[in-house]
């Protein structure tokens, strides 16, 4: 750790959460704002207490019956925090921006670094003395060796596992280590019935189910640990109902008593039984959100179409007078506060890769309804709007641009843009739909979704990646392939780059595709290039399915499953299939920009000028340039993606697909399943650059790559619509699994 | 629609919007999506010299927000290496 690089983080509380963080459109949201600032990231150790508890009671009993015990023992150790000013009720975690972790899956890695958690230079937590002990003396020992990374490692070579882990060309440290992920439950069915119903399904199934069935052996355990979780849950919202009921009769100012006794009274109806109004419903959407936080390990529970399955509340309550929109504004701004308040717990290299702390919560508004007409109404506003005013990181609030989507949405979407913090992301309805269609269906295939399926409950989840209320389960952000690696591979023969990070440096890191002196035309140099991509692709698929077979056999996760449409009555858990549509393991591209403009470069100065040869770029490459700086001026002057080229553009969409097509031709763990394709990969450009030898585009090693889909940093040079041409000219269809792309305009454009 | 929030005890002041900018804005993003079909598009509209600013002088922008890359994050939870790619990206005007 640097000192510099952890300046930010280590700038005092008093200066967070001091006046300038205290914002939002009432006195309550800017309180609330300023003890979301006054605390940083921290540990919690309740749910391994839960975990390590019941674990060491059931030695012996079956996979599942264990995990759902386990999941239901969390709700009942859930912190009972009511705190001045909230509205809504529940917190994960005792302590305000607090990561109530999944030892379970991190357990193997925090054996090596628990000590350096405090201070590392991305993401670093804090921790009580205390907890730290007993996580090292009493959790860690007992878990290390059981965690999903720790066995896959007995499923594969020694090579394999360090490759997949370390090599820096593919990475799976996402799959393996944070299961419960990318999930948007069916919120329109909770809000309508409450997690009572889920209890009465399994109860009525449990009755109905024929003993003789040989299927019954399982499915008993199944609808009995459904119970126990509802019931839990229930007896969860008793806890926080009894805890607002105390606060206030402590209470002294009658305003604020009153608030505490609605709290109370709200907390004996929701979340097991149906929402009666706005505010029920939100709080619904909060405590669900944050139940299925903890369960899971990863990132991104999504709130979908958040002003689709609402507006019948909050129609209600403004007809009945029930509520005002500023009133309506309030709940939305404390929602953000809350789920901004979930920090994501990753490991050391993960962090690395994905820093930042984000959890991918994400809400939708805007898009079509099920009959195909334009769906905007009053809250979509109203969702961008509580944004301006309550500036929190989460959740990423969207809109779904259609055709039909009024200008005027659009522009209140633009005016959160000139806001300045990266909010709102925009998405392209059609694409969306087109994905969804053939989502984990193969290259030739139709997914499971009927089109009003995909009209009425489709939208992003996570970052990008298209998902559907309740209708789909799978953690989309699986495995990483870093391309611009691949393309070093390609000029090297396989080898990886010395002094750079990760293992492997100067080894064999893939296979041997052709020594440069060999490729003595472009056609052969490009096989290489694409052979080396479906290399990467295919082993990375090996290791990503080792993993989905462990997750679902041994890492279950009764809420989400509850939370499926169908998936109690079928008696599957989320992770073994549960879902209408069970995306598997993804397989994610990184490095795009750099890869291209490195396959351009050396057309351009190997074959076409013949200005040098492929050895000579290899020595070049290898050096990191040192002593080849006038290959490495000629090599940068090439044409470059993202500028209207089409030299180098015919080549990015040959590319494009080309690991689109590869990814999804190979077939996963559970029956029916293909791979999907994805482009999305957030900020992991950095870390993965850092694993990253000189590429022949003549950037130097271990720099940040290219970003997601997005031209390489400063080589698109002849403006945004010469950018946008670029992209135009690639299929977003083929990447089931989704594409984000990074622009900047600049403030001073959209603002006096 | 236009929204009309009555908020006395609310932060937020709206700014003098650029009408041609925001149009530019709308229309761009319509041609991008609607016309050449790109699937999302995220913007960083943070001005360049405030990152820089606000890299080396940290204490005066503790809860200053940035778009990473499909996530926005508080400037000062982020390493320096991340801190660096994103004020290393093109800047366009429109």
């Amino acid at each position: 750790m640097t000192e510099k690089a952890c300046r930010g983080a280590a700038l005092g509380n008093e200066i967070r959460s001091g006046t300038v963080s205290k914002v939002g459109s009432t006195k309550r949201i800017q309180e609330l704002n300023g003890m979301l600032h006054a605390n940083r990231p921290n540990i919690d150790i309740t749910r391994a207490r839960a975990f390590t508890k019941v674990y060491k009671e059931t030695e012996g009993e079956p996979a599942l019956m264990r995990r759902y015990k386990a999941a239901a023992e969390v709700y009942r150790t859930l912190s009972d925090n009511v705190y001045d000013y909230e509205q809504l009720v529940g917190w994960p975690t005792k302590r305000i921006r607090g990561a109530n972790f999944a030892i379970e899956l991190h357990a193997h890695w925090l054996a090596d670094d628990l000590p350096n958690l405090r201070t590392r230079e991305y993401d670093p937590f804090e921790i009580t003395d205390e907890d730290y002990e007993e996580l090292m003396n009493v959790h860690i020992p007992y878990w290390k060796d059981k965690t999903c990374a720790a066995q896959f490692e007995k499923y594969v070579s020694p090579e394999l596992a360090a490759r997949s882990q370390t090599g820096g060309v593919e990475d799976i440290n996402n799959y393996s280590c944070s299961n419960g992920s990318h999930f948007i439950p069916r919120w329109t069915d909770l809000l309508e019935n409450g997690f009572e119903k889920y209890y009465n399904t399994a109860k009525e199934c449990l009755e109905k189910l024929d003993q003789n069935d040989p299927k019954a052996v399982d499915k008993r355990i199944f609808y009995n640990g459904i119970m126990e979780v509802a019931l839990a849950i229930k007896g969860w919202a008793e806890r926080m109902s009894a805890a607002c009921a105390k606060k206030a009769e402590a209470e002294k100012d009658p305003k604020r008593k009153a608030e505490l006794e609605k709290m109370a009274d709200m907390m004996k109806q929701v979340p097991w039984k149906p929402a009666r109004s706005f505010y029920e419903a939100v709080e619904t959407a909060w405590c669900a959100c944050f139940f299925l936080f903890v369960e899971g390990a990863g990132p991104s529970i999504t709130w979908g179409r958040f002003d689709q399955y609402m507006y019948p509340y909050y129609k209600k309550d403004i007809d009945e007078g029930k509520i005002t929109p500023e009133e309506a504004m309030e709940l939305l701004e404390e929602l953000y506060i809350k789920v901004t308040s979930n920090v994501w717990f990753q490991s050391t290299i993960m962090a690395y890769i994905f820093g930042g702390y984000y959890r991918y919560p994400h809400l939708d508004v805007g898009g079509l309804d099920e009959n195909g007409k334009d769906a905007t109404n009053d809250l979509s506003y109203l969702c961008l709007r509580a944004m301006r005013y309550a500036k929190t990181t989460s959740p990423a609030v969207s809109i779904m641009l259609h055709q039909k989507t009024p200008d005027s949405l659009l522009y209140e979407a633009c005016e959160l843009a000139a806001e300045g913090m990266g909010h709102p992301s925009m998405f392209n309805c059609e694409s969306l739909y087109e994905m969804l269609a053939h989502r984990a269906a193969g290259l030739e295939g139709y997914s499971n979704y009927s089109r009003k399926q995909i009209l009425k409950y489709g939208s992003p989840i996570g970052c990008v990646e298209p998902g559907a209320e309740g209708l789909q389960y799978g953690h989309t952000d699986s495995g990483i392939v870093n391309v611009a690696n691949c393309l070093f591979c390609a000029v090297t023969n396989g080898v990886k780059a010395n002094g750079v990070d990760g293992g492997f440096c100067g080894e064999l890191v893939t296979y041997e595709s052709g020594a440069p002196e060999t490729l003595d035309t472009f056609d052969k140099f490009y096989a290489a290039v694409k052979g080396q991509m479906e290399f990467a692709i295919k082993e990375c698929h090996s290791a990503l399915v080792v993993c989905e077979k462990l997750l679902a056999e041994q890492f279950n996760l009764p809420t989400f499953t509850m939370l499926l449409d169908g998936a109690i009555e079928k008696g599957i858990d989320a992770t073994a299939g549960g879902a209408l549509v069970n995306v598997g393991p993804t397989m994610n591209m990184v490095g795009f920009g750099t890869m291209v403009d490195s396959v351009s470069a050396i057309k351009k100065v190997v074959y076409d000028d013949k200005e040098a040869t492929l050895a000579e770029v290899r020595d070049a490459i290898m050096a990191n340039f040192e002593g080849y700086e006038d290959l490495q001026a000629k090599l940068k002057a090439a044409p470059k993606y993202g500028n209207d080229d089409d030299y180098v553009d015919t080549m990015a969409a040959d590319l494009w697909e080309h690991f689109a097509t590869v990814s999804a031709g190979l077939k996963l763990y559970r029956a029916g399943q293909y791979c999907d394709a994805a482009i999305q990969m957030v900020q992991s450009n950095v870390g993965m650059g850092a694993m990253t030898g000189a590429t022949p585009n003549g950037r130097l090693a271990g720099t940040p790559i290219s970003d997601t889909m997005s031209a390489t940093q400063q080589a698109d040079t002849h403006g945004p619509t010469a950018a946008a041409r670029s992209y135009g000219k690639l299929d977003f269809p083929a990447y089931t699994n989704g594409t984000l792309l990074n622009m900047w305009i600049s403030r001073s454009e959209l603002v006096e | 629609m236009e929204l009309k929030l009555n908020t006395p005890q609310g932060t937020y002041t709206e700014p003098e919007y650029k009408e041609e900018g925001i149009r530019q804005m709308a229309d761009f993003i319509r041609t991008m999506l609607n016309d050449y079909g790109i699937y999302n598009v995220q913007f960083n509209t943070v001005d360049k010299e405030v990152l820089i600013d606000a890299k080396n002088n940290p204490e005066k922008y503790p809860t200053l927000m940035v778009r990473t890359s499909g996530y926005s994050a508080y400037w000062t939870d982020l390493g320096e290496r991340v801190q660096n790619d994103i004020i290393n990206r093109t800047e366009h005007d429109l």
